[in-house]
């Protein structure tokens, strides 16, 4: 080789800094390995000379060959070097696959990249160009399926949670992580339990309808699913009455709240969101009650068999409570289910009655006289419904209300679970009833004494104790006589004002079942003794029962007339003996002229009869002219039913029958 | 922002998440512009960023505010299912009245009625 000796120089083998980058991490060159570096030798190896030699001789072959012979083989010639360099890449690559086989190492020195052709270049262009803009486009329907999509569940949820805050305004509203993925609701459960209770160990168990899971629906909004029959509600009722007005009731109530016709609703889409939040709003307010009933129920079956005063179960089953409370009244309780209708509860009063009276239940009715007679015992039983509704009260208050939020009851107050002194609260209703009961037949009886007798007037006294009853028979002297009274002697105007009575009272207060009378106007069973004249007009007490009730009445109110004739006859100066029923004047000659009073409380046209009774002197007894039947010495002359004011002018022309001079 | 028209924090919030699907929409409609065949528009592109960017800061600052302003949750404290109870048995006591009254009423028009 002759030519110019060129030198190459090696950088020093040590370890050079390649690049630093931003963080100031450095980086070297990683180290290659012994062929590595063996082929980087070789490749350093300027083959150039050969190859231009090879290169020259070959021109200069073509050249010489060309000069020959060149229009005979020129055009293959290219060809065959084309060929015989192809034929050196095939065998460079073949000896490069028997190497690869023979499993030497072989490493890529490194590939050049064939230089891209201008349309390539651009071709390649265009479709990275077009990729992005696909990508672009993708993108962007991504985005706008995304915002639709979001804006519709929005729209589910923002009607799912309204409707929740709007219920959780009423009601309570919590919430359960739930980790299973079965359940598509959220955990929301509404929690009907109330933990504020009074006496919270008697209450403590929550009822299984206490928490209700808030579901989904088909459209996603909110959805309450009950099992159809779960709510039940408390029913009252006596045995061997049957209320005309429940179907009306039942009616009205029911059919607001059953599942089924949520569930049909909701089928039909024109329910707006409001009326379909205010019927779940419904249903939960039925829940509740159902709840509260049950509790109810479980203290009232508690209370029963607490040996309270006033309490005598005589029967039980299962939702079915049934007391006695005297005088062969009986009443039940029971838990009804309440999503039926009418039917239903009607049937379930059959089955547990043994008799059913139609009865039109309402109170304080002014009776027919026609129906008096037969069905007396059945009238004058409270309203169930009313009944019910005290029920509830009472155990509300004392079971639900805390001892410093109760009201001031003065009447009603309840003393609660105390067992064996005093009535538990299920004794003190029963006792309510039953005094209810009894006061209804009481006023039965008084109105119809009070009727029958014009000058008698009753009126009604609330007690505000549901144990007491009371009431006031007035006896009105009328206006016209006090008026001729006071036009004649104007001169003693203030005086015979007050001294004559023109009212008489006559008082009647029922505590349980014992009846009290009180009446003024009756004359001093002493002074009737002395058979003195004295003007004390005494308040007679005395307690009476039922069966007597009418004559004590009419007796009471004949006396206070006679008290008044009597003070009237003083008035103008006439001195009479009184008698319990009997006024008597004497005339000339130890005539006695009487007026007697004869009740009778079987008499409908009024209970109070008058008679004239005249006896000549030989009598001397004095006794009750009612039992003289000794038609010689007397004679007898029957008035009828006087009203006052025929009185007032009898007893006028008695006394100027009497002695005209001894007027003044 | 819009403070008059929205005065519950329920609204607030609901009105960010329209913002929010707003925000997905201009997305959506920058990136159809970027794919445009004929090149983008570059006012379009700078109107739809322009909101996006407020949209995103106005989402920030109610959220913001709202859960500074989210108030502690104290659960039931005060519960009133007894004066719920006692108001249903009240409604009952009126139906009741209402029915009677009713009676009477009924009563008062038949006998008028027959005079």
């Amino acid at each position: 080789m002759d030519g110019n000796l060129e030198i190459s120089l090696d950088k020093l083998p040590i370890k050079r800094l390649e690049s630093i980058e931003e963080n100031g991490v450095e980086r070297y060159p990683s180290d290659s390995s012994y062929d590595e570096k063996r082929v980087s030798l070789i490749r350093r190896i300027d083959f150039a000379w050969a190859l231009e030699d090879d290169e020259e001789r070959e021109r200069k072959k073509r050249q010489k060959k060309s000069s020959k012979d060149a229009s005979a083989t020129w055009q293959w010639q290219s060809m065959v070097e084309n060929l015989q360099l192809a034929h050196q890449e095939l065998s460079v690559i073949i000896d490069l696959i028997n190497t690869v086989d023979a499993n030497d190492a072989v490493t890529v020195a490194g590939m050049t990249r064939p230089k891209p052709l201008l349309n390539e270049v651009l071709s390649d262009l265009a479709v990275s160009a077009a990729t992005k803009l696909q990508c672009y486009r993708q993108l962007g329907k991504y985005f706008k399926q995304s915002a639709k999509a979001l804006e519709e569940q929005i729209a589910r949820e923002a009607r799912f949670y309204g409707a929740l805050i709007r219920l959780q305004q009423n009601w309570k509203v919590k919430r359960q992580r739930l980790a299973s993925a079965a359940s598509s609701s959220e955990g929301f459960i509404i929690d009907l339990f109330d933990n504020s209770l009074y006496d919270s160990a008697a209450m403590c168990r929550p009822s299984s309808l206490s928490t209700i899971r808030v579901d989904h629906d088909s459209a996603g909004m909110l959805a309450i699913n009950l099992p159809p029959n779960s709510c039940r509600s408390l029913h009252f009722g006596f045995l061997g009455v049957h209320s005309a007005d429940i179907p009306k009731e039942l009616g009205k109530i029911r059919t607001r709240g059953s599942v089924e016709q949520c569930t049909r609703e909701r089928e039909k889409e024109s329910v707006s969101d409001d009326e379909y939040i205010k019927e779940t709003h419904t249903l939960l307010r039925e829940v509740h009650q159902s709840i509260f009933d049950d509790q109810v129920f479980e203290m009232l079956n508690r209370e029963a068999f607490n040996q309270s005063i006033g309490v005598n179960v005589t029967g039980i089953r299962e939702n079915y409570l049934q007391l006695s409370i005297g005088q062969g009244n009986t009443l039940f309780i029971s838990l009804v289910p309440s999503s039926k209708g009418d039917d239903q509860d009607a049937a379930n009063t059959q089955d547990s009655e043994s008799a059913i009276v139609p009865l039109d239940s309402f109170d304080n009715v002014k009776l027919e006289e026609g129906k008096h007679g037969t069905s007396k015992r059945k009238w004058g039983f409270p309203n169930r419904t009313s009944c019910e509704i005290y029920l509830q009260q009472i155990v509300h208050e004392h079971a639900f209300v805390k001892a410093k939020d109760k009201p001031n009851l003065s009447g009603t107050r309840v003393s609660g679970q105390s067992g064996k002194d005093g009535p538990g609260l299920l004794g003190h209703f029963c006792l309510s009833l039953a005094h209810r009961i009894f006061s209804n037949r009481v006023l039965v009886e008084l109105e119809n004494v009070v009727c029958r007798v014009p000058y008698l007037h009753l009126m009604t006294h609330p007690t505000w104790h549901s144990q007491t009853s009371s009431w006031t028979i007035f006896l009105k002297v009328p206006q016209s006589i006090l008026h001729a009274e006071s036009q004649s002697l104007k001169s003693d105007f203030q005086n015979m004002k007050d001294a004559v009575k023109s009212q008489f009272r006559t008082k009647v207060v029922v505590n349980d079942d014992r009846i009290n009378v009180e009446g003024d106007g009756a004359p001093n069973v002493v002074s009737l003794f002395k058979r003195s004249s004295e003007n004390i007009s005494s308040v007679n007490k005395y307690e009476c029962d039922l069966a007597d009730l009418p004559v004590i009445i009419l007796l009471q109110a004949a006396s206070q007339v006679i008290c008044w004739l009597h003070e009237e006859a003083l008035m103008v100066g006439i001195k009479t003996n009184r008698d319990f029923l009997c006024l008597t004047f004497e005339l000339e000659q130890g005539d006695t002229v009487s007026l007697v009073a004869h009740v009778n409380p079987e008499d409908i046209k009024g209970g109070i009869t008058w008679w004239l009774v005249m006896e000549d002197g030989s009598t001397d007894d004095w006794k009750l002219q009612m039992d003289m039947y000794d038609g010689a010495s007397e004679y007898r002359k029957f008035l009828g039913h006087l009203t006052l004011d025929v009185l007032y002018s009898t007893l006028m022309d008695l006394v100027s029958l009497c002695g005209g001079g001894r007027n003044h | 922002m819009d403070s008059p028209t929205q005065n519950t924090s329920l609204q607030r919030l609901q009105n960010v998440e329209k913002r929010i699907i707003r925000v997905l929409e201009l997305a959506g409609g920058v990136m159809d512009e970027l794919a445009n065949p004929t090149g983008p528009r570059k006012e379009f592109i700078n109107n739809h960023c322009r909101e996006f960017m407020k949209m995103i800061k106005d989402i920030q600052v109610t959220l913001r505010d709202e859960i500074k302003s989210a108030c502690e949750y104290r659960p039931f404290e005060k519960c009133d299912y007894s004066s719920r109870i006692s108001n249903e048995i009240c409604c009952k006591k009126l139906e009741y009245v209402l029915s009677q009254l009713d009676a009477m009423k009924q009563t008062i028009d038949e006998y008028q009625a027959t005079i």
